[in-house]
């Protein structure tokens, strides 16, 4: 199998889910043996910052021109785009409070010397190029990122989770945290593949990868209100990882 | 059928024999709830549980296995390990013994299972007595008392267990512990008799199943299946924990930097978005209503038709496990038109 030209990139982000690759350990050496690794800033000092790419692998979400800019140039040179992460995939924690407006949030966190930063509303990569392949997660899943550049690297399309966190929940006979009403988890509203990690330790599901198909946001809030939790803090936990806003504003456009 | 009795004071005697027919398992408790597990010490063994929260097929299809691995060196290798471990299932339930002959229909008829059928003869089944709480309906479902699927099955008297015997291997687990056995004597049988009337009258819950397909039919468009539709959160719990569901997805996992791989087995539900989801992005159930309709369409009218009884045994575990409070029960009593009190 010939080694493919990859470059993997961050944009706004806490860096995590570069940290996971790295991370791989034994592993990292078979992914090292499979990818011809050309441009990789945080692993890296030695890049060719112009090669063309078979794969580009980005992280963090889209927050200046500078970032738009350089997801652009990674565009532009690579056959495939697979965005890693939950702030790739949905714009993340960044984008939670995407409705107010950015000139005055600038002035409230820096003063009026606020106004000279390059900063745009948090934006997913798919709202700026085409993306070829999410992979959501914060950070992404070890499991889940190799088999999916498996795939890619077989020709096939990626088999992604798509079912929710409540059956990996139940797989593991966790103990529910909605029917024992302790908590507000959003295993119904996301998507699995973490293997129910917060569940299993009795902390509700946060909805840190993002919404599941077709998840069902009004019946979750009525129970939430049901279960003695105030709609304010429904809102708040609702869009702390932006997928469920971006749900939730498709839902309010359906109505009106 | 032989029958005899076991003193409930020499159980854990019995118990620590049969081990010798393989690892015992039994309903532990975990923060109130209950779970099959292998028993450290036969004091974890939780006889009295109501229900499990995965019944006993997660023994004979588990939630993820490997079917097969394939190399590009060696070709196909059918996986095979645990598929002959000997396990000993202690404390079945008879709802959870209805629902494993009703996957015998599935996987051992037609198209037989290896899988399932390899460990459907390396598991041994000790059936145990309950006593219903307010979600078991089991009687309804024809599903309270289990007369085969089983290789032993004790029956609560008081002091003693009658002891059922179902199978050849039943026999011998009684003989390899010889002398714990006694004879039935005429005050237990009435005893027993006593029991088992007592116990009919202590369900909360009841529905009436015969002409039900017939109802299901008629009501195809009924306002309901929009109503649930609404609630349901797809989240699959109550398929996840349903003891007769067996829907399953096949995938494909490949090893980093080659063409050798394992092809899996997974657990999959009618109530996932994408469980109808076919290749050129047609979904054949889009929308919730159209899924968990499904659900009840396929164990209560489909199964019957196909297999002659509804594969719903009455477990209550999906009652117990919906988030949003979809409780079967009311859904068919509302269906015939039927208030009950106590299904809400």
């Amino acid at each position: 199998m010939s080694r493919p030209n990859v470059g993997i990139f961050g944009l706004t982000g806490c860096a995590g889910d570069q940290l996971v690759i790295l991370n791989c350990e034994d592993r990292f050496l078979h992914i090292i043996a499979a990818l011809n690794i050309r441009d990789f800033a945080m692993a890296s000092s030695d890049n060719d910052s112009a090669c063309d790419l078979d794969l580009a692998i980005v992280e963090g979400a889209v927050l200046s021109r500078r970032d738009e800019e350089q997801l652009e140039r990674i565009r532009a040179r690579s056959r495939i785009l697979v965005a890693i992460g939950t702030c790739a995939v949905w714009g993340g924690i960044a984008a939670m409070d995407g409705d107010t407006d950015r000139s005055q949030l600038v002035r409230d966190i820096y003063g009026e010397c606020g106004e000279q930063f390059d900063t745009t509303p948090a934006r997913a990569l798919h709202e700026i190029v085409g993306v070829d392949l999410n992979i959501s997660g914060c950070p992404i899943e070890e499991e889940e990122f190799l088999s999916g550049i498996s795939n890619l690297l077989n020709g096939d399309l990626p088999i992604a989770p798509t079912t929710p966190v409540c059956a990996e929940c139940k797989m593991r006979e966790y103990n529910c945290l909605l029917t024992e009403r302790v908590d507000m988890c959003l295993g119904p509203l996301t998507l699995g593949g973490c293997n129910a990690r917060c569940p299993g330790l009795s902390i509700g599901c946060v909805g840190c990868r993002g919404p599941v198909d077709d998840a069902n946001l009004e019946s979750v809030t009525a129970l939430f209100m049901e279960n003695g939790f105030g709609r304010e803090d429904i809102a708040r936990k609702l869009r702390t990882f932006a997928g469920l806003r971006v749900v939730a504003h498709t839902l309010s456009e359906d109505e009106s | 059928m032989k029958i005899l009795k076991l003193e409930k004071g020499k159980l854990d005697l019995f118990a620590s024999v049969v081990q010798q027919f393989g690892e015992v398992h039994a309903p532990t408790e975990h923060e109130g709830k209950f779970s099959f597990k292998r028993l450290n010490s036969w004091s974890e063994a939780r006889l009295d549980y109501n229900r499990t929260v995965l019944p006993p097929r997660k023994y004979f299809l588990p939630p993820r296995e490997t079917l097969f691995k394939y190399r590009e060196a060696t070709g196909y290798v059918p996986a095979t390990e645990d598929l002959e471990k000997r396990v000993v299932l202690f404390g079945v339930h008879a709802c959870d013994i209805h629902a494993l002959n009703i996957l015998d229909e599935v996987f051992g008829k037609g198209y037989l299972d290896p899988y399932y059928l390899t460990r459907r003869k390396n598991i041994t089944i000790i059936g145990i007595d309950c006593t219903p709480d307010e979600h078991c309906f089991c009687r309804s479902m024809r599903a309270d008392f289990a007369e085969t699927g089983f290789d032993l099955f004790l029956k609560d008297i008081g002091d003693h267990y009658l002891t059922f015997v179902g199978t050849a291997r039943g026999d011998d687990m009684v003989i390899a512990t010889g002398p714990l056995f006694s004879e039935v004597t005429h005050s237990d049988i009435v005893e027993y008799k006593r029991r088992s009337s007592q116990k009919c009258d202590t369900f909360k819950l009841d529905l009436e199943i015969r002409d039900l397909p017939e109802i299901f039919e008629l009501e195809y468009q009924a306002d309901i299946w929009e109503e649930l539709g609404e609630k349901c959160l797809s989240c699959g719990n109550c398929s996840m924990v349903c003891p007769t569901c067996y829907c399953y997805d096949v995938a494909d996992e490949v090893k980093l930097g080659s063409h050798d791989g394992d092809r899996v087995r997974l657990w999959d539900s009618c109530l996932f978005a994408t469980h109808a989801l076919v290749a050129g992005g047609e979904n054949f159930r889009k929308t919730r209503s159209s899924r968990i309709k499904f659900r009840f369409y396929h164990k209560q009218r489909g199964f019957v038709a196909e297999y002659g009884r509804p594969s719903c045994v009455g477990c209550g575990r999906c009652i117990e496990a919906c988030p949003v409070g979809i409780n079967i029960v009311g859904v068919i009593n509302r269906l015939r038109g039927v208030e009950h009190a106590s299904t809400d």
